[in-house]
């Protein structure tokens, strides 16, 4: 559905994005990781078409997106907020169905599922100024699903919300994947891309550092378990790559008094392949 | 084209919602209107200049002491005179706003026998926004006759010809019964003999501290006699409606409080453009299928609906409630579009000059404020000094004010129109184009 090739964007000196290179499928959740100021949201810009790559290419759905019949393929949910706060959560759902060409009718039928689905139908007719952090985000992605687009770019999609909103938007997520749509997911947040994502790239000053499932990210580079394994005031370190062997032994002993297992996760991997945390 | 208009619906919905930005840009310039409109009308006319009046003499006569009149006129240093061979330039030159005042000498101007009585004639027109200056004008006028009258007198050259003008006259006339005419030739004929034997020929008293000035003689002339004024001014009234009235001081303030509406407007959306580039809203306007020329348009199409409201509306409450009634609604029509997009363009162009709300909004009224100042938005023209008048050229307001005025109250013709109005259409053109080229979209 979207295929980056050695995608390369400089800002002076500074090299946003360097020589990136992935392919995502049709109806794939992927997940692109990486600090902040890692190059997601310039990879994203040159995705759907904002910002021409100095090299490299981009294909959404076999087109160029710097047409604008290609980039109505794509929904878009910036990082920023971008909506209008004296507008109404169903007229700004509105005034974007009607960049696209929606009829007034369509317009109207397609505010009212939207704000069913991201839960702000009793909501509809207020100004977005009163609304949360969470709430004007879930009209954010209302925006960018209005004209019902094969692939929806999510940036950031849960800065700065509550963990109510958080949660909702995780369920709209998962409902646009059951729709068969496909949807880039980036985060640095970990736990969100490991819930949420089939496959992970993570990137960081512009490069893509590794790319697969979570499970085999983990696998590949996110080294061994740890089992801690307590007797009375004593605690046992034990690295492992079989830690259900190790555990298995430590109960057989009779001694333990309790056992912990620490599995290596994305942050793991992300701290392996860069030496540095996430959130640094 | 929907996707330009859905933009510009989605800004006026924006606008109406903004109290502040309501205020401004509808309400304010109506209370300007009305309040200057009020001190201008309790002044009668605008205007009354501190610089050189800029005034057109039509010499009809072209006498010698029509040439002499005429060149007292150009020597004052309250006045700018420009000569012209016709009234009609004249006129028109007043109409368009290019001077303040005609004055027309007219033929037999340099015949007057002062000795009978007859004063000199002049006519006189001013533009109806710059009465102030008008007075100062005609108070300039009657002050160059009295030097005349005064300095035909104290020549006695001139004194004896006209003596003996005067003698000729009488000799030929029959409206004096023989009494009369023997007491006439006996004045006059010991005045030419006086005049013919005076020491200094040339100047009556002239020498050590003759009395040039003429002492008070002049004012005690006739003794019971009806006061002499030896200057009759017509006044023509320039621009005149139908009941033979000039323009109220409201026709004159409305087109002011317009600009100002209209200045509110192209600021206001000159800084949305700049806020929505900074929220990131733009950015998410170019992922729809828009090219960057149509999500400029519709800010464009927005500034303009309501540049066009702005005026509408006044120029309704300017009808209704005071009275203005425009000389050509078609002219108008074409005044308010040209003035409309010469804005968007200015418009489009001050939202390039901040990076943040605050600096485009504080340059873009800087910049306003000094277009309004130099083009009679602010002050009328005729409150600044000379040098002020070619300056003011650069500036929209000043040609804006001008095309409204012509379709309101300057009599303008269709074509006299086209100057004021292919400058603004060009000053919104190139500025939008130019705006549109240079506009940091901050995409990266």
């Amino acid at each position: 559905m979207i295929t980056l090739d050695t995608l390369t964007k400089r800002f002076g000196s500074l090299t946003a994005v360097d020589a990136l290179s992935l392919a995502i499928e049709p109806g794939e959740v992927f997940g692109l990781l990486g600090p902040n100021g890692a190059g997601k949201s310039t990879t994203i810009a040159m995705t759907v078409g904002l910002l021409r790559p100095d090299s490299g290419t981009v294909s959404v759905g076999g087109g160029d997106p710097a047409d604008a019949q290609v980039r109505a393929l794509l929904g878009v949910a910036p990082q920023a907020l971008a909506i209008y706060d004296e507008l109404s959560a169903r007229e700004n759902i509105q005034f974007f169905g009607s960049l696209y060409g929606l009829s007034g009718k369509d317009r109207a039928r397609r505010a009212d599922e939207l704000l069913e689905l991201v839960g702000l139908t009793d909501r509809a007719a207020d100004r977005v100024k009163g609304f949360s952090g969470g709430m004007k985000r879930r009209v954010n992605l209302a925006c960018a699903l209005v004209h019902d687009p094969k692939a929806v770019l999510l940036d950031e999609p849960t800065a700065g919300v509550d963990p109510q909103s958080r949660h909702a938007i995780f369920e709209i997520v998962r409902t646009l994947r059951d729709q068969g749509r496909t949807i880039v997911y980036t985060t640095h947040y970990m736990e969100e891309a490991q819930k949420l994502c089939a496959r992970v790239g993570i990137i960081d000053k512009g490069r893509l550092l590794a790319m697969d499932t979570v499970d085999a990210l983990i696998a590949q580079h996110g080294g061994q378990s740890v089992v801690r394994i307590e007797r009375g005031e004593t605690q046992e370190r034990v690295q492992t790559a079989e830690p259900l062997a190790v555990l298995q032994k430590a109960l057989a002993a009779g001694d333990a008094t309790g056992v912990h297992v620490e599995r290596p996760d994305l942050e793991t991997v992300f701290l392996n392949l860069t030496g540095r945390s996430l959130r640094d | 084209m929907n996707e330009i208009w859905a933009l510009a619906l989605k800004d006026l919905k924006l606008l109406v919602r903004d109290k502040a930005g309501l205020f401004f840009t509808f309400f304010f310039p109506v209370l300007y209107a009305i309040f200057f409109g009020t001190i201008f009308g309790g002044m009668g006319g605008g205007g009354g200049g501190s610089g050189e009046t800029a005034i057109v003499v039509v010499d009809q006569d072209g006498t010698d002491a029509s040439r002499e009149f005429a060149a007292a006129l150009d020597a004052d240093s309250r006045l700018a005179v420009t000569p012209m061979p016709d009234r009609a330039g004249a006129e028109e030159a007043v109409k368009k706003g290019q001077k303040t005042a005609f004055i027309v000498i007219p033929e037999g101007f340099g015949s007057v026998s002062l000795f009978r009585g007859e004063p000199m004639k002049l006519i006189v027109g001013v533009d109806p926004s710059r009465q102030a200056e008008g007075g100062l004008i005609q108070g300039l006028i009657t002050a160059k006759a009295y030097e005349r009258l005064q300095s035909s007198f104290m020549n006695a050259d001139s004194a004896r010809e006209m003596t003996r003008d005067a003698l000729d006259e009488i000799a030929q006339t029959d409206d004096l019964n023989p009494l009369q005419k023997g007491i006439l030739n006996t004045f006059l004929g010991s005045l030419d003999t006086f005049l013919e034997q005076a020491p200094d020929a040339g100047v009556i008293g002239g020498g050590d501290g003759g009395g040039d000035d003429g002492g008070d003689g002049g004012d005690s002339a006739g003794g019971g006699a009806a006061a002499f004024n030896p200057i009759e001014i017509e006044s023509v009234e320039l621009l005149a409606d139908e009941s033979g009235e000039g323009p109220s001081p409201y026709a004159i303030t409305f087109p002011q409080g317009i600009i100002w509406g209209i200045m509110g407007c192209a600021s206001g959306f000159g800084i949305s453009l700049v806020t929505e580039r900074n929220k990131g809203t733009l950015t998410r306007l170019r992922t729809a299928p828009l090219g960057r020329s149509r999500v400029l348009l519709g800010k464009g199409l927005a500034c303009f609906m309501t540049t066009i409201g702005v005026a509408a509306m006044l120029l309704v409450i300017a009808t209704v409630g005071f009275g203005v009634r425009p000389g050509s609604v078609p002219l108008l029509a074409v005044a308010v579009f040209s003035v409309a997009v010469a804005f968007v363009g200015i418009m489009m162009l001050l939202s390039t000059v901040g990076k943040t709300e605050a600096a485009a909004g504080g340059i873009g009224w800087a910049v306003m404020l000094v277009f309004a100042m130099l083009g009679g938005g602010m002050l009328p023209l005729a409150f600044m000094p000379a040098w002020m008048a070619p300056v003011s050229h650069i500036s929209p307001v000043k040609w804006s004010i001008l095309a409204m005025e012509g379709a309101i109250w300057r009599g303008f013709a269709p074509a006299d129109m086209a100057l004021p109005c292919g400058i603004l259409l060009a000053v919104g053109l190139i500025g939008f184009a130019l705006g549109a080229r240079l506009f940091d979209w901050n995409e990266h």
